[in-house]
């Protein structure tokens, strides 16, 4: 049993930190980015380039997988996004967007990277066994301290700094903010850049456990998805939550459900869609979204 | 309908029955039946598309229809020797009541929420698929006949495919036709009292039920219509490959459903069909790019989303008269 | 205004990219040989290095003169369509390659796709070569697919059997992925196993093939206390995630798969973790491997830049529809011809050391030849390389 609780934080961890970038952009501007798993899986080659090939640390290849996606994220929001929700009847139409640019991604990491999975040395050797009721390598504990880290500093600048203030005024009501003196074209590419940043840091941070391949983007935006929809989009502490559960759901699920096979993610999914059934805005969003 | 929009239907019918199988005559691109088959089916299943974001839903989750579709169409083929005339309507029924089902929770949901959950009906019915015996698992149902003879009083109306000289033309013709039938009562559905009734529902659901519309009945009435739709598409695409198996329709296909409808511009009935049209085969005609294929396709779309961000359609070329959209 | 115009411009552009058809100039006749398959997307890695080695060849092969058939010399071209591993784009790639004129397709590279274009090869008269296992697509009355390399339900009992007689297994696990595929693959190999009179302990734990963490997926089946664990049709991408989680939580037996796996890819992901891991290769191990191949790998390497192990077994599809043209010329335009030829055809196998022959095979699995005789080399890895455990050959 202890085995399962700690597998699921450990996938809980990852799957929240890839939430959290994704709900912010979703709060920010309405925006459901589809090309969030590209941007993770471009994260996770920039690391794997750094470390692999150039044989440089690994933090300095995590920091530039955050810099490299961050003025990714600030460069499709200002040329991109911007004019097309500026102009668009309806808002919904950034979602076509949004695939271009997966699209777009995909295309551009294929030509780039390959199309080999590709994974760095590992960071730590050994594994943690504690008489074999938690059996965990010591490089997962690493990974899961730093995404929990960034998850808790990501939580703080939101709270405290000046940007983040502006832009959680800015997630509650866009035109009370404008009113209020609020620089929203400014912060929704601030807020764009850093939920690609996130996206940019998971990457960097998975490549060491589970390596990188092209093919891993769309999954991974559909997984974020489903957690963003559990802990309710828009709202930052629903993310986490999401991606806790979903964690948990997964190592519980897999266990008990292992006897019966190949039903086990059905099993997932349509409890997932009862879930939201009964409760639309999910744990703790706003209603509508 | 008034004479001109007559003429302008009767034009089109003319150009797709007689003009494209001349032209692919002429120029010897036999290729094209296919692609514009695809073209024909797909976008029936982005009409049903298109219709949920009528009422004000982004569908997602066309791909688990077009899938049942094509499985009740198999099945019946296969297990039980229905004509697969017959089942295409049957196909159709059968994701209906599905659908009804589904609808009735799902549908109270909104925005992402709603698109979120379609989302996941995908990978639930391919799933379903893997695990059911009915389906035959993993291993799929092959080497289904193609469509048997259909006649009625001893009247030979579709001819049995199979001694078909050319069933690639035979393909084409019934999809075209099957297309324009379904756009047909898509334009009627719109300019019906119930196509009113949709549009104040993408507008503002509370305020249509405070004015006593049945707003419940009525989303369950339109996604239905559109599980129908992709439904018969499904089922035509697999009479084409002669087999199904759970992957032949993924979440991929459902995004793409909805991207077809958002490109031909979302105001417009004739939209998805124009959007099925470019994307697919946009990407067809990349075909000779090599590995830059994709590269310069998903250019296009960002470049053509950016300059049109509400469709293709809402260009002045198509609106002269200033209409908007209809 | 401005805008108009260059969205003519594009409509414009992309009518000529369409229309515009590569012309090649050389004093050569070109023969063209197509490749449907999936070149894009999460299974890339399988169709990329099939088309590689396809190009590798042809560009080869048009280096140094070209390919004499009957009295002519003939260019190869390779024709590729990416499919996106969708059943319904590879029948539109197929229909391309009828329109091209193509008689001899490489692909598609799973189930689904391989059953789908089915229709549409036999009505143009198109031979294909799929990466496929289902063997209602080899049986009569199907006839013009071709098995391109070696099935799970051939290679599966060889392993087993191996290792039962020199490791001592007894009892094995499966473990696949939910898709059609290895789905397929898990079930021949259960049954493989358990008509040798091995104990299954697990044969119902299977995974996403997004799955990022694996530790949840295997406990279950570590459990069971397996001496030998299978991955059934695993993607090269699975494949070093599941040995590495496997082994990290302790799991001390033999790991397996019944397809091919590239070395590089094993490295990277699970490092020494994977050391003793056993798959099924082609002829690239320094014992079997030819001057041929060797060269193969290296001209390989220098075109693309990295060579793929993967591309061992995916060397042959190619070769295997030059060499049956060759034997017959009026194969080049008539597939019927051509199924004639396959069933007399034999030559050396020019990638292997040793008097290994080219032959078309499958009669005891399908009831006629529709598999080409890749040679069975079971591989194990050993720090970065692969090492051959052993040779079988399929009838």
């Amino acid at each position: 049993m202890e085995q399962i609780l700690v597998n699921g934080l450990y996938l809980g961890a990852q799957y929240a930190l890839i939430a959290l970038g994704l709900t912010l952009i979703f709060s920010l501007m309405n925006v459901l980015n589809f090309a969030h798993g590209q941007m993770y899986v471009f994260g996770g080659f920039v690391t794997y380039t750094v470390v692999a090939q150039l044989g440089l640390p690994f933090i300095v290849g995590l920091l530039l997988s955050a810099v490299v996606l961050g003025v990714m994220g600030a460069l499709i929001e200002k040329f991109l996004f911007r004019p097309v929700i500026a102009r668009s009847k309806r808002e919904e139409s950034t979602m076509l967007l949004a695939a271009g640019i997966a699209f777009f991604l995909d295309a551009v990491i294929l030509l780039l990277f390959g199309e080999k999975q590709r994974g760095i040395p590992k960071i730590v050797d050994g594994v943690f066994n504690w008489d074999f009721r938690i059996v965990i390598p010591y490089d997962r504990i690493l990974i899961f301290v730093l995404a929990i880290s960034a998850i808790v500093a990501f939580i703080m600048y939101m709270q405290y700094s000046k940007t983040g203030r502006a832009m959680r005024a800015l997630a509650q009501d866009r035109v009370a903010a404008e009113l209020m003196g609020v620089d929203v074209k400014y912060y929704s590419m601030i807020g764009f850049a850093l939920g690609a940043m996130l996206a940019g840091l998971v990457g960097g941070l998975l490549v060491s456990i589970t390596g990188i391949n092209l093919g891993m983007g769309g999954p991974a935006s559909i997984k974020a998805f489903m957690m963003i929809m559990i802990g309710g989009a828009g709202v930052i502490s629903g993310a986490i939550a999401g991606g806790f559960i979903l964690g948990m759901m997964e190592s519980v699920g897999l266990t008990l459900l292992a006897v019966y096979g190949d039903i086990t993610y059905l099993v997932i999914f349509v409890m997932l869609m009862i879930f939201l059934s009964i409760r639309p805005q999910g744990l703790m969003g706003k209603p509508w979204g | 309908m008034n004479t001109k929009k007559w003429l302008l239907t009767l034009v089109f019918l003319l150009i797709v029955l007689v003009g494209v199988p001349w032209a692919i005559n002429a120029s010897g691109r036999w290729d094209f039946y296919y692609t514009l088959t695809s073209v024909a089916l797909l976008s029936i299943a982005s009409a049903g598309v298109w219709l949920t974001f009528y009422i004000g839903r982004i569908n997602i989750g066309q791909g688990a229809y077009t899938l049942i579709g094509g499985y009740a169409s198999a099945i019946l083929v296969t297990q039980l020797g229905v004509n697969f005339w017959l089942t295409l309507p049957l196909a159709g029924l059968a994701c209906a009541i599905i659908s009804v089902f589904i609808g009735l929770p799902i549908l109270r949901l909104r925005g992402v929420y709603f698109a979120m959950v379609t989302l996941v009906l995908t990978e639930v019915a391919r799933l379903t698929a893997l695990a059911l015996p009915i389906t035959n698992g993993a291993k799929g149902i092959v080497s289904i006949p193609l469509p048997a003879e259909l006649s009625l009083f001893g009247l030979t109306i579709i001819p049995d495919f199979a001694t078909l000289e050319n069933p690639k033309l035979a393909f084409y013709i019934a999809a075209v036709i099957m297309m324009v039938l379904c756009y047909a009562a898509l334009y009627r559905i719109v300019n019906s009292r119930l196509g009113h009734l949709c549009r104040s529902l993408q507008q503002n659901e509370e305020l249509s039920a405070s004015i006593g519309v049945n707003t419940a009945y009525l989303r369950v009435i339109a996604y239905s219509i559109s599980s129908f739709m992709g439904g018969v598409a499904g089922a035509s695409f697999v009479s084409i490959s002669q087999s199904i198996y759970p992957s032949t329709f993924q979440v991929v296909d459902s995004v793409n459903f909805m991207l077809n409808c958002f490109l031909g511009g979302l105001g417009y009935v004739l939209g998805p069909m124009l959007g099925t049209l470019m994307l697919y085969f946009g990407w067809d005609l990349l075909f000779t790019m090599g590995k830059y294929q994709l590269l310069i396709y998903s250019s296009l779309i960002i470049l053509l989303i950016v300059l049109l961000p509400n469709g293709i359609l809402s260009l002045p070329l198509f609106n002269k008269r200033g209409g908007g959209p209809k | 205004m401005r805008r108009r115009i260059l969205l003519k411009s594009v409509a414009a552009g992309l009518l000529s990219l369409g229309l515009f058809s590569s012309a090649a100039m050389a004093a050569n006749e070109t023969l063209k040989i197509g490749f449907v398959g999936v070149t894009s997307g999460p299974a890339a890695s399988w169709g990329i290095s099939n088309q590689r080695s396809m190009e590798t060849r042809a560009a080869w092969i048009n280096e140094t003169g070209g390919f004499k058939i009957g009295d002519k010399t003939y260019d190869i071209e390779i024709v590729a369509f990416d499919d996106q591993k969708d059943p319904k784009r590879a029948i539109a790639g197929m229909e391309k390659m009828a329109q091209e004129g193509i008689h001899y397709v490489v692909g598609p590279n799973v189930d689904d796709g391989a059953a789908a274009v089915r229709p549409v090869a036999e009505q143009n008269g198109i031979m294909y070569f799929p990466y496929a296992f289902p063997q209602s697509l080899y049986t009569a009355p199907a006839s013009n697919a071709v098995l391109g390399m070696v099935a799970n339900y051939q290679s599966g009992p060889a392993i087993y059997k191996y290792l039962k007689a020199e490791k001592g297994v007894k009892k094995v696990a499966f473990i696949a992925a939910n898709e059609s595929d290895p789905l397929s693959q898990r079930d021949g190999g259960v049954k493989a196993a358990k008509d040798l009179g091995l104990e299954v302990v697990s044969d119902s734990v299977t995974y996403q093939v997004d799955t990022t963490d694996f530790m949840p997926v295997l406990l279950p089946v570590l459990r069971t206390r397996p001496d030998l664990l299978v991955l059934s049709g695993v993607s090269p991408a699975n494949a070093p995630q599941l040995i590495r989680s496997a082994r990290e939580a302790g799991y001390e037996g033999i790991i397996s798969t019944e397809t091919a796996q590239d070395a590089q890819v094993l490295k990277e992901g699970a490092g020494k973790l994977a050391n003793g891991f056993i798959s099924v290769g082609g002829a690239s191990t320094p014992e079997m491997a030819s001057d041929m191949m060797r060269e193969f790998v290296e001209r390989y390497t220098k075109m693309f830049g990295e060579y793929n192990d993967e591309s061992n077994t995916k060397v042959y599809a190619l070769e295997y529809i030059l060499e049956t043209i060759k034997a017959d010329p009026a194969g080049i335009t008539d597939v019927e011809v051509f199924k004639k030829t396959m069933d007399t055809f034999e030559v050396a196998n020019p990638y292997m050391n040793g008097d290994a022959k080219m032959k078309y095979v499958g009669t005891s699995s399908f009831g006629q030849k529709r598999q080409v005789a890749v040679p069975l080399v079971v591989n194990v890895y050993e720090d970065g390389e692969f090492k051959t455990l052993f040779v079988a050959e399929v009838d």
